[in-house]
């Protein structure tokens, strides 16, 4: 009775968050290897993949990727649980990053800043964002699916815009340049050394620990708690509201649940994401004009939903994972197999097959040309792998990678009785 | 993934231009350098190993007490490009790219820097920010086969101005492909190594060319808003002031891309100027002069600063207007003109390496921007230091011999004694343009006539440069 899977004898168990060990060993371990990636320690580095995700090489795409799982995880209780299409959550990225930037940044004579610490400047953040939505929410409340997602497309223009007009300079900087973000570092107050420094190299109690290690951990923690946020208000009260109201709106008023009180706070919570990821991500680049907040990050953030499964916590963090990291992966790989291309052997004619080494070489994959003619190089690859990836998992697989882990599982769930 | 500029749309469109003008010609030979050996600081002081180098290497210029760290190996010296292959500068930045490499291969086979070869080192910043910075990491790594030396490319003001700050931390120097003056500033980019003259000094000269060729007494200025197109706007009422011109209209940053440009077309018709100063997209150029042009402004002059204007408008039917009223300014010579030992190289060496390459006057900027490295990591390997600290510090001694392609510069002491104020003026002439030209055309060439070059106007020889004209 113990252990049995999918036996549960009360509405407590049924939404425990991980209902069974295997779920309890496998989360907690998962979390500990994150935690310890970046530290080259014995037995994980053993790991297949795994072992070179924590190489310095890869930490900034690492910590990059868990900014895009908080942003995701936003947009996801928008759209994913409340059905709410939204291409502004960009625009709400960009409220975050600049009411962050206000609050913690340094002022000088051209834009404003107040120079407060981080437990200031990054909630300030999500909660300036999150009252922004909750503006907005009246107006996409009254709209639905393809109607809602221009109108929040719109949001992503006025805010570009507004950032070019002399008040908007203030806030943003120069349109060309952008303007200088507050670091990670935690401060008390303003004094001159922070209490933790996060952004350069130096000691975290006995150990010795580089800016990228250091980024990578806050990021890290900070992903972890948002990820838990999520699956809290997942299987809450509002969770659930969120998705009646998604599966059949009228219905879910009739059951009682006020469709416009629960639209309003899935804005609000999600723009709340939306703030702290868009703080986060402009501290990390460390400078950024305000055109980075355009359309194509809201697509971004969209294809790692649909890639990652919408609708579902665990689906959208592999999505961000996948987007993110995938990119790179191909372009590693690419570089390894032309490594190979001279050799002998099976791994020397696939290479040689698929990449070109040499001007009339075959192959689609130039390594040689940077030009934008064929055969393509590794990076415009990138771009057309990002597409087609959206048509496949759209037509082949709505659930994303969620749901081809659901199928792995089940088939090994029943096995050797799976057909 | 991330592109940032929706509004740069019509460049991309240009850039597919020169895409599918270059498809598949690149005869591209690097050598392939796989075994990237582990960096190891060679003592200066351990004579016995000294010596034993001295008998093995036959190289005169390659000293054996040379100390490296970071990105120089025993054999190999790597230049970073951290460059936009895919994103809106692509057509322009690839042929830029090109250059460079055709460049080394050239000093790879006349045996190279201090008896190593240069690898190039290019990753793809999609003109992103955070991109950039990512492949600014990589290369800025103390290990690894992306471990480079020095930039000899880094795309964008953004993007070169989000790296200002670990450029001097990670003591790397980079080339900017920006002009903003602010780059001159030693607490904004010291390790910023601006090439050429800068947007301000452009206007002021455009503008004095201008005006003591056709007696102009008004003018009016149209640009982009930030810091390219007010930089720009900044040098023109600069110059207008110290001309005594009529400013009738003053669109600094008026042309937003994506949005409507009619009010600042009508604007222009109705102020009626004798001379117009842009400082735009070529994509808005090409609305805004057209349509200003068809709309009864034909005998005023234009000009702008450089990224206003490409020279495939030369194909498409602005042609005859370009003709009677464009001045195009920029900071070099132009593919085929001028008669200058460096142009000799470039035309050479690209139709020695690259004999289906489109003719383009882009390969000039890489290939200076290429010698300056070149002459930098002569200089530090001369001074016995390929550190990285050697690198950065033979930067500020080395006066860069340009071969005529542009001015030779300097970068170290005061901002006003180093920086360059000569531009170039050319005449749009689209009889001299040659539509599907290659490198090995003799007579190819993208449609410029050199109307003064270099010039310095007394504005800019006058000018007290202290700070950016544009402060954002």
């Amino acid at each position: 009775m113990l252990m049995r899977p999918n036996m549960f004898t009360s509405y407590e168990q049924d939404i425990q968050m991980l209902p069974t060990t295997t779920k309890k060993v496998v989360a907690t371990l998962a979390v500990v290897v994150l935690l310890l990636l970046p530290f080259n320690l014995p037995v994980i580095n053993q790991i297949p993949i795994v072992s070179f995700l924590g190489d310095p090489g890869w930490l900034r795409p690492m910590s990059t990727v868990f900014i895009f799982a908080i942003a995701a995880l936003g947009l996801n209780i928008l759209t994913g649980h409340a059905g709410q299409v939204s291409l502004g959550h960009a625009f709400f990225m960009g409220v975050g990053a600049y009411a962050g930037a206000v609050v913690g940044g340094t002022g000088t004579s051209s834009v404003w800043g107040w120079g407060l610490p981080i437990w200031m400047w990054l909630p300030a953040a999500g909660l300036v964002s999150a009252a922004i939505g909750v503006l907005v929410a009246p107006v996409a409340v009254r709209l639905r699916g393809l109607y809602l997602a221009i109108v929040t497309l719109g949001l992503v223009f006025i805010g570009i815009h507004m950032s070019n007009t002399s008040w908007g300079r203030r806030i943003a900087g120069d349109p060309g340049l952008g303007r200088d973000f507050p670091k990670y570092d935690i401060r008390l107050w303003r004094e001159e050394t922070p209490l933790v420094d996060v952004s350069s190299n130096g000691q975290w109690l006995w150990f010795d620990i580089t800016a990228g290690q250091k980024r990578y951990l806050f990021l890290a923690v900070l992903m972890l708690v948002f990820i838990l946020l999520a699956k809290n208000i997942a299987r809450s009260r509002t969770g659930r509201a969120l998705q009646a109201i998604r599966d059949r709106d009228i219905a879910a008023e009739v059951m009682g649940v006020n469709e416009f009180k629960y639209k309003l706070i899935a804005f609000g919570i999600s723009s709340f994401f939306a703030g702290v990821a868009g703080a986060l991500f402009a501290s990390f680049a460390g400078k950024l004009p305000a055109v980075q907040f355009s359309l194509f990050l809201s697509v971004e953030l969209i294809a790692i939903l649909l890639i990652g499964g919408v609708g579902t916590v665990s689906g959208v963090v592999m999505g961000a994972f996948f987007v993110e990291l995938s990119p790179k992966f191909v372009e590693e790989f690419t570089y390894w197999l032309s490594d190979r291309s001279e050799q002998a052997g099976v791994v020397g004619t696939m290479s040689d097959l698929l990449i070109s080494n040499a001007a009339g070489d075959f192959g689609p994959i130039s390594v040689v040309t940077q030009s934008p003619g064929w055969p393509l190089n590794v990076y415009d690859w990138n771009l057309i792998l990002y597409g087609v990836l959206i048509v496949v998992f759209l037509i082949f697989e709505p659930l994303g990678l969620f749901g081809i882990w659901l199928k792995i599982r089940n088939y090994w769930k029943r096995w050797p009785f799976s057909y | 993934m991330r592109k940032t500029t929706r509004a740069l749309a019509p460049i991309v469109a240009l850039g597919l231009v020169v895409a599918t003008a270059c498809g598949g010609d690149d005869a591209a030979d690097e050598p392939a350098e796989t075994t990237a050996a582990p960096e190891t600081t060679a003592a200066p002081d351990t004579t016995d190993e000294a010596d034993e180098a001295d008998e093995a290497d036959d190289a005169d210029e390659a000293p054996s007490e040379i100390i490296f760290d970071f990105g120089v190996t025993e054999d190999v010296i790597r230049v970073g490009l951290n460059a936009d292959l895919s994103g809106p500068f692509a057509g322009l930045v690839t042929q830029i790219t090109e250059a460079q490499e055709v460049f080394w291969e050239i000093v790879n086979e006349e045996g190279g820097i201090a008896g190593r070869q240069i690898e190039v080192v290019i990753l793809d910043s999609e003109y992103d920010v955070p991109r950039h910075l990512e492949n600014y990491e990589r290369m800025a790594a103390t290990d690894g086969r992306e471990s480079v030396v020095i930039f000899s490319q880094s795309t964008g003001s953004p993007h070169t101005s989000a790296t200002a700050q670990r450029l001097v931390e990670d003591d790397l120097i980079a080339i900017p492909l920006s002009w903003y003056s602010g780059f001159a500033e030693a607490d904004f980019g010291a390790n910023v190594l601006e090439n050429y003259a800068n947007y301000c000094f452009e206007s002021m000269n455009g503008i004095e060319y201008l005006v003591d060729t056709y007696d102009a007494e008004t003018i009016a200025i149209v640009t982009l808003p930030g810091e390219y197109g007010e930089d720009g706007a900044a040098g023109a009422e600069i110059a207008a002031e110290a001309l005594g011109l009529e400013v009738v209209y003053n669109g600094r940053g008026a042309a937003v891309p994506g949005a409507d440009q009619t009010p600042v077309i009508t604007s222009l018709i109705d102020a009626d100027p004798d001379i117009v100063w842009i400082a735009t997209t070529p994509g808005l150029t090409a609305e805004i002069f057209g349509a200003a042009f068809a709309g009864g402004l034909t005998d005023a002059k234009w000009s702008g600063n450089s990224p206003t204007y490409t020279y495939l408008f030369h194909d498409t039917a602005l042609a005859p207007a370009l003709d009677a009223a464009f001045y195009y300014s920029t900071y070099t010579q132009l593919w085929n003109t001028g008669d200058v030992p460096g142009m000799v190289d470039v035309v050479e060496g690209m139709r020695a390496k690259r004999p289906d390459a489109p003719v383009s006057d882009a390969y000039i900027v890489g290939w200076t921007e290429a010698l300056i490295v070149k002459q930098i990591l002569e200089q530090a390997a001369a001074n016995g230091d390929l550190t990285r600290k050697g690198v950065t510090a033979a930067a500020f001694e080395v006066e860069a011999d340009l071969l005529g392609l542009a001015p030779n510069q300097t970068w170290a002491g005061d901002m006003n004694d180093f920086a360059v104020r000569e531009t170039y003026i050319y005449k749009v002439d689209t009889s001299l343009f040659t539509p599907g030209g290659t490198v090995s055309d003799e007579g190819a060439g993208t449609g410029f006539r050199l109307a003064a070059g270099p010039y310095a106007g007394t504005v800019a020889n006058d000018f007290v440069f202290t700070e950016a004209c544009f402060k954002p």
